[in-house]
């Protein structure tokens, strides 16, 4: 991750989009956050390492008809590309800057690392963080403590960019295990599983969080899980109405997600809900050959259909 | 929620599109074919109305088992609406043994209008299914929960 | 006499919450997986005391949902056109304690206090029947600023007692008469000794948080900079109204009211809603004063520093912290406040391009 090429390749386009969306440092020395750049002296601000866990192709639908520049990784590009196969974007309006990525750092998995204290300083060194708080320095190795996403990552060069920083890097990672998680589950009793995710799902305090940061969630405003008319759902905190949301962002995901994450970034109760749209996706790969976000051209495997669909078979009672 | 236990019947929520499937229906009744009570039928216009969460509802409000019937595929009314239903109820199928509501609780098939006797069938043998299964009880989706004075958490 | 401050050593903490669990509907922190939250208090609860838990205990008394009342529409066999309603209010609160909540939670409730104490009798029963059992900080916490809102990691208001934990034990000091009632207890040894290593040890905590911004409860916000556009713009680019802050805060309290009705019965239900929301200010004509999430966050700002102090004398936030952790795009409430009180730089275009950086 070469920040000074990154921060040459932003000064080149700044002047013909109305922001460039980058990383920043966050609100101490573990985090990073997402930075708004709209003038050359900003961008000494800008920090490319394993803190930039945010997926920035979020804010793009809002900014639709705006010039926009975007910095993503590989699996952010894969959103972009999700995108740009329901209409959500409109490529003229993006300019694209790549940055091949071999993973970054799961800020909640290093705080626990880092026993929730307060972190002082961060630093990288290859495949290593390290990091002081006032207990001293400790020495952790990046595959510790990144997102579980990072371990199956099949993209790690962006399918999509109008500029490269970087060279482009091929996965060393098993497709096959993408899945391994949900496979695991499905491996347990129906039972098992009632009770996995009854207590996983009544954490849930229906913050949204997933929802609104889940970059393919377009409906934010009109999300049935609120809407009045029609009454899908009411307010009710009981375990039933949380697991009625959650199956409805899932199956409203059914074969757009991207894995990218945030929705498990984002909940303040980490749930682990990204198993529920990654069942999902493991069965649209199965049943259609379909993955989410991968070539522009392609549509959602919901969106359409064949006269005759090969691995659908008429089931018998 | 009615106590189930006390008739004999489960609960069990068809959706039937109006050309095909509720029409076999009807030809199955009007040939006065017996079969189990326990389906209560709701017609939609077409399998393509189904929307998985139609399902997932009825489950949460206390169905034992959910039973969607369309037209054949290539002979839909309205052309295409049963092959958009086919992907999405099959990925339904295999999404709801997921979060632990039974795959054997949810079927979904293709009837026409003139298959009275498939008809009966297919209800008679889902419904003894069901009874086999039994009551559902406290589904993971489950509004009986009262509504529990906790906080955040 | 009862006593102001007691002592109870290390092995004796177990018991004494077991103690509790027999008088009172007990909370407390409990961990699940890696998260810490409030869970009612059983014998095998893995309780956590090594850092806040992620959401605040507001919900013990202003719960997350909440039915005010339920209604049933019966009919009579004799007469069905006559249609009866039932109604069936909730029953009367049970006597309650949380253990082991933050000195910022604690306090939250004592911000929530001038609010509903006196107009909402669900709210009010609740908090009387509730005993609360705070424990300080030994250090901050990733986002901490409870001392810039002239709070502290041993605040006691809000609390009943106030626990320290100290090398070999935990020393207990009464704030109030339901304090003393607790501390009133053979099993408490006498903790006069004590107090001076537990005042140390809240010493030492007070000094180690970093001040975000000086003023305290007086801190100036300008108000070029508070109603400009531009600086709430640049501010909130990065947000993504989740909406997270305000479910983890102790001291928001902005409700909703909904009534749930199938058929023929029904519940009328005050749940938590969220300025962060965009359908948060929906009006039924459809007409929505707030669709940009600039103006949504300049309203939670705005609430918790300047219109909640001007009308109840205190500020609205209590310096947790939580809305920073747990924040997906890392927002500081506590450095936006920092920019916009008059220490910062002079015009508000500086303090926009500030807020940029």
């Amino acid at each position: 991750m070469n920040r000074e090429r990154l921060k040459e390749a932003v000064a080149e386009i700044l002047p013909g989009v109305d922001a460039v969306i980058a990383y920043g440092q966050g609100f101490d020395a573990a985090h990073g956050e997402p930075c708004f750049v709209t003038k050359k002296e900003e961008l000494e601000g800008l920090i490319l390492n394993p803190l930039c866990e945010h997926n920035l192709a979020s804010y793009l639908p809002s900014r639709k008809n705006k010039k926009t520049g975007v910095v993503v990784k590989g699996c952010d590009s894969r959103t972009i590309v999700q995108f740009l196969q329901e209409g959500l974007v409109k490529r003229e309006n993006l300019v694209i800057i790549g940055v091949p990525c071999t993973g970054v750092v799961s800020a909640k998995k290093l705080a626990r690392a880092l026993d929730h204290q307060t972190v002082e300083e961060v630093r990288f060194e290859g495949e290593t963080v390290i990091a002081r708080t006032p207990r001293g320095e400790k020495r952790i190795a990046l595959a510790d403590v990144s997102p579980d996403k990072c371990r199956t990552c099949r993209y790690p060069t962006p399918l999509i960019y109008d500029v490269l920083v970087g060279e482009p890097i091929e996965s060393d990672k098993d497709p096959a295990a993408v899945y391994d998680d949900v496979r695991e589950l499905m491996g347990k009793s129906l039972e098992e599983r009632k009770a996995y995710w009854e207590k996983e799902i009544g954490r849930c305090t229906r913050c949204y969080a997933c929802r609104n940061a889940c970059p393919l969630c377009v409906c934010q405003d009109s999300c049935i899980a609120e809407t009045r008319d029609p009454h899908w759902q009411s307010q009710r905190s009981n375990l039933s109405e949380k697991m009625m949301f959650h199956f409805i962002h899932a199956i409203h995901l059914a074969g757009r997600c991207t894995e990218c994450g945030e929705c498990e970034r984002a909940c303040p109760m980490d749930i682990p809900l990204g198993k529920l749209k990654k069942k999902i996706n493991m069965d649209m790969l199965d049943l259609f050959d379909y993955v989410p976000g991968i070539v522009c051209e392609d549509k959602p495997p919901l969106y359409t259909f064949k006269v005759e669909e090969k691995k659908i078979e008429e089931h018998e009672l | 929620m009615s106590d189930v236990t006390a008739n004999k019947e489960l609960r069990i929520v068809g959706f039937l599109c109006n050309w095909c499937s509720y029409g076999g229906a009807d030809t199955a009744g009007v040939g006065r074919f017996k079969q189990p009570t326990d389906l209560r039928i709701i017609r939609v216009p077409c399998s393509g109305r189904v929307d998985p969460l139609l399902v997932a509802k009825a489950f949460a409000n206390g169905a034992d088992g959910v039973l969607v019937s369309g037209c054949h595929p290539r002979d839909c009314h309205y052309s295409e609406g049963n092959y958009y239903a086919r992907r999405r109820l099959e990925m339904l199928k295999r999404f709801l043994p997921f979060i632990g509501i039974d795959e054997k609780r949810f079927h979904y098939t293709w009837i026409s209008a003139s298959e009275g006797q498939r008809w009966q069938k297919t209800v008679t043998d889902f419904t003894k299914r069901i009874h086999e299964l039994g009551p559902a009880g406290k589904a993971v989706l489950d509004p009986a929960d009262k509504a529990v004075e906790e906080m955040a958490s | 006499m009862k006593r102001e401050a007691g002592f109870i050593p290390k092995d004796g903490w177990n018991a004494f919450l077991a103690s509790l669990a027999k008088r009172f509907n007990l909370y407390v922190p409990c961990r699940e997986g890696e998260t810490i939250l409030f869970q009612p208090y059983h014998a095998e609860s893995v309780i956590c005391l090594d850092r806040p838990a992620a959401s605040a205990p507001k919900g013990v008394i202003f719960p997350q949902s909440e039915t005010l009342f339920s209604f049933e529409l019966k009919k009579k066999a004799e007469d069905p056109r006559k249609v009866d309603v039932e109604l069936k209010s909730e029953g009367a609160p049970q006597d309650t304690a949380i253990v082991a909540l933050r000195p910022c939670d604690a306090r939250g409730f004592s911000i929530l206090d001038p609010v509903y104490m006196d107009v909402d009798p669900y709210y009010r029963s609740r908090r009387e029947k509730t005993t609360i059992i705070t424990l300080a900080c030994p250090n901050p916490y990733p986002g901490c600023f409870c001392t810039s809102v002239e709070s502290s990691p041993a605040d006691k208001s809000g609390s009943d007692v106030l626990v320290t934990e100290l090398d070999n034990g935990y020393f207990l000091e009464a704030v109030t008469e339901k304090g003393r009632t607790i501390l009133d207890d053979n099993a408490i040894q006498d903790g006069a000794g004590y107090k001076e290593e537990a005042e140390g040890r809240q010493k030492a905590a007070h000094d180690r948080v970093k001040k975000a911004f000086s003023g305290g409860k007086k801190v100036k916000i300008s108000q070029e900079r508070l109603l400009s556009d531009e600086f709430w713009e640049e501010t909130t680019a990065k947000c993504l109204s989740c909406g997270a802050c305000t479910y983890l805060c102790p001291t928001c309290y902005c409700f909703n009211i909904t009534d749930e009705q199938t058929v023929n019965r029904g519940e009328r239900i005050r749940s938590w809603d969220s300025c962060m929301f965009p359908h948060f200010t929906l009006e039924t004509s459809g007409h929505n004063p707030r669709t940009k999430k600039a103006q949504r966050f300049k309203q939670r700002v705005g609430h918790k520093f300047v219109y909640y102090p001007e009308q109840y004398g205190d500020l609205g936030c209590s310096g947790c912290g939580r809305c920073i952790r747990f924040c997906p795009i890392s927002m500081e409430i506590s450095k936006v406040v920092a920019k916009l009180s008059e220490e910062g730089e002079g015009s508000t275009k500086d303090a926009a391009e500030g807020a940029r950086s």
